[in-house]
């Protein structure tokens, strides 16, 4: 399939793109998150599109997969509105600061902060300590 | 005349006999034990002493629960039945269980305590209950009504829960009733502790030990004392009495709150700061942060991970929807194939929360603890020198879209030839 951005055009495999949104979805909305971090890889490694139209795009389809998981997870009787209170604007808050301060930081310094706490997390999950 | 002089002698055998059983169950019906707490309200956790006297020689249990706070418990049947072979799929879910439950049994029931711990998550409730006797006192989880529905794999692809079953019998609903009170609280701790003190003459002594965040709202203690058990064979028949049932109270006050569908309170001012901190390392990284906050929030609360799935969805989904906005502002959606490869995730988002439910904390705790590794390894690759490469060009262009975009946006010439629209 084809897409164009811009002026360019790229040839799309709709198919691998679909299978692979439709595995993260299932994973991401079982567990609670969008699924952007493993979008972004499927989108410019599965199906080798460049960085600048990955990031509007997958932003988009997660959006899907997340308010549909959100519909469902209410319909089960998962949600709990003090604690969605407590969070929801700690999100706005924290939605409006993180541009801020992005300015000032390195994405790479600050992924790799990320990859070593993840990495903490994950053990700690995992019952390693 | 011959008749009634036959009867006259049993006629007088029933009236000697009469008045023997009686006293006979005078003997045999020890009296209810007597229930004393020494403080009927805690706040947000504490310690209540419990004591009384029990009939000498008794095995005394102490069975607390919250009697105000139900909360949801459902547990699905996936295991291969030995007998059958077969796989029951059978979906068992109740809107009655208590918040809080636990019993306390004597002292000397410590190691089989240990050996249940011993054996991690894998331990059962029944047969630890009936090994330690506490089966006696099991009996707020075994009234609560139960729903049983036959599902199917398709069912569970969908999302429904199968059919609703007949409504099982009293014994049934009672062994359901301790495992489904096992998938709610987990561990071998959080149901018992051996700490019923027991002197010679009867009297005895526990301590109620009320973790913080736990349900508020009122508190019933029964004590039970098991004065015979009586075995023929397998079945061992148990002679008991219950004292009254006392209440305590549990108040908690803001901040910290509790919350209906977890059964438990929460101080709210953490989950706040928490999402605060990671909403900002999110934006910080370019991802969303939903996959950071959910196991932190499982891992340091107790909150069942259904609800922290179910909570965290809706609340990254507004910067979600912002981002869009504002990508979309300055045309930088590929609308085909976001919303081609959005419409697999829709189904995708639909199967997801059913099976949510389906697995164990612990399962989600695994699983997700493995996800992290792989997502940290990809977060790092994206960090490593050739992937940064290959990255600048594109982002410079990116950066170059973008500026091209905002001054379109703002000098309103879009559709011309310099601000080209990607629509199709």
């Amino acid at each position: 399939m084809k897409v164009d951005f811009w002026g360019h055009e790229f040839e799309v495999n709709m198919f691998v793109g679909c299978l692979g949104g439709f595995l993260i979805a299932i994973m991401s909305s079982m567990f609670g998150f969008g699924g952007g971090p493993f979008m972004v890889p499927l989108m410019t490694v599965a199906l080798g599109l460049p960085m600048y139209i990955v990031v509007g795009s997958s932003l988009l389809a997660i959006f899907f997969n997340t308010a549909m998981g959100t519909m469902r997870h209410m319909q089960f009787g998962n949600f709990d509105l003090l604690l969605f209170l407590s969070m929801f604007p700690a999100a706005l808050l924290g939605g409006y600061f993180g541009p801020q301060i992005a300015k000032r930081v390195s994405p790479t310094v600050v992924k790799r902060i990320a990859c070593a706490g993840l990495l903490l997390l994950a053990l700690n999950l995992l019952g390693v300590y | 005349m011959k008749v009634k002089f036959s009867m006259l002698p049993l006629l007088a055998l029933v009236m000697m006999a009469l008045p023997i059983t009686p006293q006979a169950q005078a003997k045999t019906e020890a009296p209810a034990p007597t229930i004393t707490l020494d403080k009927t309200s805690l706040a947000n956790g504490g310690e209540i002493t419990v004591s009384g006297q029990a009939p000498a020689g008794a095995q005394v249990y102490v069975e607390f629960y919250s009697a105000d706070k139900k909360v949801r418990a459902n547990r699905f049947d996936s295991k291969k039945d030995p007998k059958t072979g077969q796989i029951p799929y059978k979906f068992y879910l109740t809107h009655e269980m208590p918040a809080f439950y636990k019993i306390l049994v004597p002292k000397d029931m410590q190691p089989e305590l240990d050996k249940a711990k011993a054996d991690g998550k894998d331990w059962k409730y029944s047969e630890v209950l009936k090994k330690i006797g506490a089966d006696a006192a099991y009996s707020a989880p075994a009234k609560i009504k139960i729903d049983s529905y036959q599902a199917t794999i398709m069912a569970s692809i969908i999302g429904s829960r199968g059919n609703l079953l007949d409504a099982m019998d009293e014994k049934e609903s009672k062994r359901e009733s301790m495992k489904l009170v096992k998938g709610r609280f987990g561990k071998v701790d959080k149901l018992l502790a051996a700490n019923v003190e027991t002197q010679p003459d009867g009297a005895y002594t526990a301590k109620i030990k009320m973790p913080a965040g736990q349900a508020p709202g009122k508190y019933s203690v029964t004590v039970t004392a098991v004065t015979e058990r009586i075995k023929e064979g397998d079945k061992e028949t148990v002679k008991k009495v219950k004292s009254e049932a006392a209440t305590f109270d549990n108040t908690v006050s803001f901040p910290t709150v509790y919350l209906d569908s977890a059964g438990t309170s929460i101080n709210l001012i953490w989950p706040f700061i928490l999402c605060l901190v990671i909403s900002i390392f999110g934006v910080l990284m370019g991802a969303g942060g939903g996959f950071i906050l959910n196991p932190i929030l499982v891992s340091l609360f107790p909150l069942p991970h259904t609800i922290v799935a179910g909570t965290v969805m809706p609340t990254v989904l507004f910067s979600q929807g912002s981002g869009i906005y504002n990508y979309s502002k300055i045309k930088f959606i590929n609308w085909k194939l976001g919303i081609g490869v959005g419409c697999a995730m829709l189904v995708g988002g639909f199967i997801g929360p059913k099976l949510t439910e389906m697995i164990t904390l612990d399962q989600f705790k695994f699983a997700f603890g493995w996800i992290l590794i792989v997502l940290s390894g990809l977060m790092f690759w994206q960090t490593t020198p050739g992937y940064l490469e290959k990255n600048k060009k594109e982002q410079s262009i990116l950066k170059e879209f973008k500026k091209r975009a905002e001054e379109c946006a703002k000098k309103g010439e879009e559709g011309t030839a310099a601000c080209p629209t990607d629509q199709k």
